[in-house]
């Protein structure tokens, strides 16, 4: 099929297409943009976390025929100006980066959870993010890192 | 100006800009022109005869470049062992199954196609002719060979033997307590799968894969195929978690690297999470039938331990990861008559091979499972017993019955801070309140001391090399890989401390055999032990011949030369000449592959745990741990990797386990039926440390990074038995609410 959508704010063209393949295979190997990880493409990890029309998704578990004429931004989207995202300066500073393979769905994912609610409360960040499954920090600097965004947008 | 040191600083990791951006490459983000997706059809039994398997539908499906079993791939390799197991030919592992498959999940046939997709649906195409046979999964009746993988062969593959018989102390001993224990397998589970790239050049191949020891798989691979390994170029991108899964050679890397060299086209395989779970290596899974020896007072006899190491359905890696327990199994304790019996023995599952604490945690389980049963019988403190019989600090180094030689330690004063942190005093008032009162929920305290190895097999060495740049830059060479540990941040503060110079102006380079051919790699705990101590020897020894070249330069003795900041200065002159200077007309290199003796970092984590009466649930209220890995070198790395190895630990107490139906067939096919821990189940936890310099090494650091694991599990479990009143039946590892409940159900 022929692809048209929009990502990271720039549409895109995809030809050939398979209807049925997911828009992380779009993202990742048609439209060169690896940032989103697939770790499980069952919809159980996170790693490929990314927007479409503004709502929170597993790019995993959408059809490429699903994402025609939608909006998706990923976390190569995140950036403003070629400068981090002050989220992912919060994950950089608070040490909640170790291999780093599922932070891209992690970022995304609190990008949409403080989007929604600025200041967060533990029990709402820990309900916001236990669908993203990290094996190498234990959680606890991902949570510094939210935390640390919460504070500085109460101070905003 | 003092010395320049970034020793126990936490710099921001290097890697962090552009993980966070998504910015930063693993295999699978390779792109790689013309390369083929191949996917490997699984056997469906677990034990069976492979009568014949037909491609000819995937073979004549549009868009299939080949289908191939390991009949039409007669040159294929085995799998090739790791030097240290003890493999009998008659049970090496093939690449492709031939005749036999043996566990449900073996490779049997792969298919090739242009994308991931078309070759899926070619796998599906590919009929395998199975006649099943019975299997066998538990290591117990697999020892009795009653069913045989390998007849005329025993499935008991080695048996290894630390101490003699104490049958006697156990006979005339005042007390002994016996358990059995079940160490249940568990999936390392890192959150990027295996994945492997390669792409032929004539008789060249360069294999891009996420791997812990690139240049270990190079030489493997160099054997298998009978070429020289200068041929082979091995490079590991960004690696998405590895916890000992990633540090062998898989068969279809063989069967990989094999189709690419024949087809003389790029390959690359990405595992997918299912096979995760049935095809990559698993670790754990032992039984072990405890007796432990005291007196009256508490004071050790003997220990005897007998291990049914369940290594699956070939013998690899997990041969002798085996033996680590059996190594480790006298602890931090004086235990004067030790016998432990390891048994390898294979059945109809994934094999198995190192996982974080590899062969540790298995020890440690046991031992302090078997401690606290002591204490529960002699009505003693499980506090006071431990002190009771912990190796003095006076006594390192200190040769283990076992034959291990612990290097230092004083496992008293971690254990005695670790009871502080907890609030132990308040919490068994508490404890005691409760059962007098018959008020709330049973609470309970458990504690887990434990001294784990790091440094991986004795007298290993790892190479560390430091060039100075005509620029005044500084490039580090290291073999130790990493996999998110955060290694190039590290490594630099060691390098710039010993040469004492900014911190950026060291760059490090690890993971490609083009840049590093010679190395070890990242397990064990060793990589800041041993390969942080060959960069600091490398440093040192380029500052030596830097100064050497100084004092002709400037043409003055050695003694009259000042150094500061990458910068020789004649004292009492401003004549000077910088690294950089005398870079500039010879090399101005240093390497060394430093061999350092196993380092025994240990500690002590207290766990409390509050049980619902009615619902069984176990609610983790504290975790406690005291940690001794000597001189840290940057506290928030090790910090990370204590908080990591912690969660794993939670997940084997309480979550996590590999299930096999009597069939042999995986009851966890995806993260839905392997429950890791997520963000919701991080407990309140107290990180503190001893230090206990390690006397072996020049920056004094030992190994950090499996402790969590290893001192987690048993303070947890011992919990749960403290708060259900000693009562342990039926409570094996994970510890579930419903097997709580069923010991709470029974007492009341």
């Amino acid at each position: 099929m022929h692809l048209q959508l929009t990502v990271n704010g720039n549409p895109r063209e995809v030809d050939g297409a398979w209807e049925g393949e997911s828009l992380l295979y779009v993202l990742r190997e048609r439209l060169g943009l690896p940032g989103s990880k697939n770790a499980c493409e069952q919809g159980e990890c996170g790693s490929c976390s990314v927007y479409l029309d503004g709502v929170l998704v597993c790019s995993c578990l959408v059809l490429a025929a699903q994402a025609a004429g939608r909006d998706v931004v990923t976390v190569e989207g995140l950036a403003e100006n070629g400068e981090l995202h002050p989220i992912q300066k919060d994950f950089v500073e608070a040490g909640a980066v170790q291999c780093g393979f599922c932070t891209p769905g992690l970022i995304v994912a609190t990008h949409e959870l403080l989007a929604r609610n600025p200041r967060p409360t533990d029990p709402e960040i820990r309900e916001a993010l236990a669908g993203n499954l990290c094996r190498c920090t234990g959680y606890e600097k991902i949570l510094d890192a939210v935390r640390a965004a919460a504070v500085r947008n109460s101070r905003a | 100006m003092g010395h320049r040191s970034y020793v126990g600083q936490s710099p921001p990791r290097r890697e962090d800009p552009g993980l966070v951006a998504g910015a930063h490459r693993y295999v699978a983000d390779i792109v790689v022109p013309g390369c083929l997706d191949a996917v490997f059809v699984r056997s469906f039994e677990a034990h069976g005869l492979l009568n014949a398997v037909d491609l000819a539908a995937a073979q004549s499906m549009e868009g299939i470049v080949g289908a191939y079993s390991a009949g039409e791939l007669p040159d294929l390799p085995v799998t090739p062992a790791p030097p240290r197991a003890e493999v009998p030919p008659e049970m090496s592992w093939p690449a492709l199954a031939r005749d036999r498959v043996r566990f449900a999940g073996q490779p049997i046939a792969v298919v090739l196609a242009a994308d991931r997709y078309t070759a899926e649906d070619g796998a599906e195409l590919v009929f395998a002719d199975i006649d099943p046979l019975e299997a066998v999964i538990d290591p117990g009746p697999a020892a009795s060979d009653e069913v045989m993988l390998f007849e005329p062969r025993s499935n008991v593959v080695s048996v290894r033997e630390f101490g003699a018989p104490v049958d006697d102390v156990m006979d005339s001993a005042p007390v002994v307590v016996e358990t059995i224990i079940r160490n249940e397998r568990l999936c390392p589970t890192s959150i990027e799968t295996r994945g492997i790239v390669v792409v032929p050049d004539g008789d060249d191949i360069t294999v891009h894969v996420s791997h812990q020891a690139p240049q270990r798989l190079r030489q493997s691979l160099a054997r298998s195929f009978g070429i020289e390994a200068e041929l082979v170029r091995v490079i590991v991108p960004h690696v998405g978690g590895a916890f000992g899964a990633k540090s062998q050679t898989y068969p279809e890397y063989i069967v990989i690297a094999h189709l690419a060299r024949k087809l003389g086209r790029p390959v690359r395989w990405i595992e997918d999470r299912r096979e995760a779970f049935a095809g990559a290596t698993h670790g754990r899974g032992q039984t072990q039938r405890l007796r432990l020896a005291a007196d009256r007072e508490g004071n050790l006899l003997a220990l005897e331990a007998l291990v049914d190491a369940d290594i699956g359905a070939y013998p690899h890696t997990g041969e002798f990861i085996a033996a680590n327990t059996g190594w480790m199994l006298s602890g931090p304790y004086t235990i004067p008559h030790l016998h432990v019996r390891v048994r390898a023995v294979v059945t109809n599952t994934t094999p198995t091979a190192a996982y974080r604490g590899a062969g540790r945690p298995e020890a440690a389980y046991a031992l302090e499972r078997a401690l606290d049963r002591l204490a529960h019988r002699l009505g003693a403190d499980p506090a006071e017993l431990r002190l009771r019989n912990f190796i003095d600090r006076n006594e390192f180094p200190y040769r283990s019955p076992t034959g291990a030689v612990y290097d230092s330690g004083d496992h008293a004063a971690a254990l005695r801070l670790a009871l502080e942190r907890a609030g132990y005093d308040d919490a068994r008032a508490e404890q005691r309140r409760r059962r007098t009162t018959g008020d709330g929920n049973p609470l309970g305290i458990g504690i887990g001391s434990y001294i784990e190895r790091s440094g991986g097999q004795e007298g290993s060495t790892e190479f560390g090399s430091v060039t100075i740049e005509p620029d005044g830059t500084v490039v580090a060479r290291s073999g130790a890989t990493p996999q998110g540990q955060g290694h190039a941040t590290a490594f630099a503060q060691v390098v710039a401390s010993a040469l004492e110079v900014e911190l950026d102006r060291v760059s490090v380079i690890q993971g490609d055999t083009d840049e590093v051919p010679v190395g070890v790699g990242t397990f064990g705990s060793r990589s800041m032990q041993v390969g942080g101590s060959s960069l600091h020897h490398a440093a040192h020894d380029a500052l030596e011949e830097a100064r050497l070249r100084a004092s002709a330069h400037l043409e003055v003795a050695e003694a009259d030369l000042r150094y500061d900041d990458g910068r020789f200065t004649v004292v009492g002159t401003d004549r000077s000449v910088t690294l950089g200077q005398l870079a500039t007309e010879r090399a101005l290199s240093a390497q060394a592959e430093f061999g350092p003796p196993q380092a025994f970092p240990f500690g002590t984590y207290v766990a409390v745990v509050e049980l619902d009466r009615d619902t069984g649930d176990i609610s983790l209220e504290k975790l406690v741990a005291v940690d001794d890995c000597g001189i840290v070198i940057n506290p928030k790395l090790v910090e990370g990797q204590s908080v990591g190895s912690i969660i794993q630990g939670i997940g084997q107490a309480l979550y996590e386990q590999v299930v096999f139906d009597e069939y042999g067939q995986p009851l966890m096919s995806s993260l839905m039926d392997y429950s890791l821990p997520t963000v919701a189940e991080l407990p309140e936890l107290v990180l503190d440390q001893t230090v206990t310099p390690n006397p072996n090494v020049p920056l004094g650091n030992k190994g950090a990074g499996e402790a969590g694991c290893i001192g987690t599990p048993p303070a947890i479990v011992n919990a749960i038995v403290d708060a259900l009143g000693g009562r342990d039946e039926g409570i094996d590892l994970p510890v579930t609410p419903e097997k709580v409940w069923l010991v709470l159900s029974r007492s009341d």
